[in-house]
């Protein structure tokens, strides 16, 4: 119990930080020019580095003298950041595309309409890119709640300080406990299934039926 | 009162020099591609020139010169104008009301209120019923009545309409130009049209400046330009049928591979022996049975009849070039005229317009 607990409590905080973020990285990289292909390289990183290697460098990083100052491995906090890390090409690119698909020519319109950019933001582009925001919310939540590989290198498996559901699968399983394992693995593969359809639009509504954004 | 004075060489040349006057209809034509949006962007403010200056009213919303590079220039949202877009730009995630809405959002007024403001406008274009309806839910005209009256919510100083039409159906757009027609009365404000249909600005609009590769060529009224077009690009851009070209020296008019001359009004400014294009309007062309001093040999190549208007092309000067004429039925029917049969014409040389070969800013004008 401790274990989903805590899935769920790293998987909400990732969630939180790192969609305001997501947001702004992917509104931020429509207007750069040459050095967008670098900046996007860089933060698709995580997605082909191996666990390990990824999350060794966070231990490093983060161990004795970490960038903060005080050694955040083996803590909730270090398996936050890590996770962080992990979860930005998750976040930050559906929510790219979704920008991206955004129709110049309706900007231009809300320009002309006399709108700040941040009214622009706020009342255009953002509801216009919900969609995305929605899919990058439910593949961050879902992949968090699964990461294993960075999670086990930086947090160990301290019991409701770092031993998320997939670590204390792993210890189920090393410990012969196929019933506990079993358990919690439906539980994650019922999660994950939610998550891809939710993310796929599956429960979506139908065009006329799309939330209402006040003007 | 706008005014337009801009020019650059990149992205694309632009040289552009327009006044549009309060309730002033002016249409920018010109073939894809020779920066009539481009204009119209510069105006907005959603691309900047390199040189020049745009005012609309007393207020300055583009400055730049050669010294001192961009002195002032406001953002689109600063600029007081209604920008119609070719596509209609509608917001696809709001009603037709709430699109109407935006351009109020920093009106001061309470929400009740711009709601009201933006019903009347759809009102005023004949489609408050569809106010909750959302863009995919209209047709194109339906969207683009609302983004007309999206573009006029604000109580612009000044409207820019980037081809409008073009993407309308032709009843729809029948009924468009009505509403354009009464607004511009109502209005008072410049009114800019960029288009590349020439019947379409002979109709709407007070005055026409012709562009052609980023450069104004001409601006008149529609009957001065189609009857004297300033050169023969001119000429060719807007459509006239017969343009010819030939020498022209002290008053007389030599038609080129022919042996024809005409005696020709000119104000005395063409050097002699100048090679120079020529256009004769429909007036100034009649058909004879018979021939006489000035008429000229000709061949009837082919006719197309359409209602009571037929169209006929005649081969003239050993078939070196060829004259279209219009003529009305019975016209065609008193000459017995047909395919294959000869005729005689006659160019009536007061009603010839005579004009440079090429642009007047180009050096190379006066050669051929």
């Amino acid at each position: 119990m401790d274990a989903i607990l805590l899935s769920l409590k790293l998987a909400l905080w990732t969630l939180v930080l790192i969609l305001p973020f997501g947001v702004w990285v992917a509104h931020s990289l429509q207007r750069m020019g040459k050095s967008k292909s670098w900046i996007e390289a860089s933060l698709a990183l995580p997605l082909v580095l191996p666990p390990t290697v990824l999350g060794y460098y966070l231990l490093v990083g983060l161990g004795g003298k970490s960038f903060f100052g005080v050694p955040l491995v083996f803590s909730f906090t270090g398996i936050l950041i890590a996770s962080l890390i992990v979860n930005l090409p998750f976040a930050i690119q559906p929510i790219q595309r979704a920008f991206e698909a955004i129709n110049p020519e309706i900007i231009e319109a809300a320009q002309v309409s006399g709108l700040s950019n941040w009214q622009i933001f706020r009342l255009i582009e953002l509801p216009l890119a919900w969609k995305g925001i929605t899919s990058a919310a439910v593949l961050t939540f879902a992949h968090t709640l699964g990461e294993f590989g960075v999670v086990l290198m930086v947090g160990g498996a301290i019991p409701g300080e770092t031993k998320t559901v997939s670590i204390a699968i792993y210890d189920k399983v090393q410990s012969f406990d196929a019933t506990g394992a079993g358990a919690l693995s439906l539980l994650l593969l019922v999660i994950s299934l939610v998550a891809i359809a939710v993310s796929y639009g599956i429960f979506g509504q139908s065009p006329s039926r799309q939330k209402r954004w006040r003007v | 009162m706008l005014k337009v004075k801009i020019s650059q060489l990149s992205p694309n040349p632009l040289q552009i020099n327009i006044e549009c006057a309060s309730g002033e209809l002016h249409a920018l034509v010109g073939p894809s591609g020779s920066g009539k949006t481009s204009v119209l962007r510069t105006i907005a403010g959603l691309s900047n020139a390199s040189l020049g200056k745009i005012e609309c009213g007393n207020q300055t919303w583009f400055e730049a010169n050669d010294l001192q590079g961009v002195i002032k220039s406001l953002s689109p949202a600063e600029r007081t104008c209604g920008f119609l877009f070719q596509q209609y730009a509608l917001f696809p995630h709001l009603t037709a009301l709430e699109n109407v809405c935006i351009p109020l959002q920093n009106s001061g007024f309470e929400l009740a209120k711009r709601k009201t403001i933006a019903l009347d406008w759809l009102r005023q274009m004949g489609i408050a019923d569809l106010a909750q309806r959302m863009p995919h839910e209209l047709s194109g005209g339906q969207q683009q009545r609302v983004a007309l009256a999206r573009a006029l919510a604000k109580k612009p100083s000044a409207l820019l309409l980037d081809e409008p039409f073009s993407a309308i159906d032709a009843p729809t757009r029948q009924s468009l130009y009505k509403i354009l027609a009464e607004l511009r009365k109502e209005l008072n404000i410049p009114i800019l049209l960029v288009t590349h249909d020439l019947r379409e600005a002979d109709l709407l609009a007070d005055r026409i400046t012709v562009i052609d590769q980023g450069l104004g060529l001409q601006t008149a009224a529609p009957q001065v330009l189609f009857q004297k077009p300033r050169n023969s690009r001119v000429a060719e851009l807007v459509g006239i049928g017969n343009l010819f070209e030939g020498v022209f020296t002290s008053g007389k008019l030599t038609w080129n591979q022919s042996s024809h001359h005409f005696d020709v009004v000119d104000k005395g400014k063409i050097p002699p022996g100048t090679p120079v294009a020529w256009v004769i309007p429909a007036d100034g062309l009649s058909l004879h049975d018979e021939s006489n001093v000035n008429s000229i040999e000709a061949y009837v190549e082919q006719m197309s009849t359409l209602g009571q208007i037929a169209v006929i092309q005649l081969l003239v000067n050993n078939a070196a070039h060829t004259i279209t004429w219009e003529a009305s039925a019975a016209e065609v029917r008193r000459l017995g005229l047909e395919v294959g049969k000869n005729t005689h014409v006659e160019i009536d040389g007061n009603k010839i317009h005579i004009m440079p070969l090429r642009p007047i800013n180009d050096p190379r004008r006066f050669t051929s």
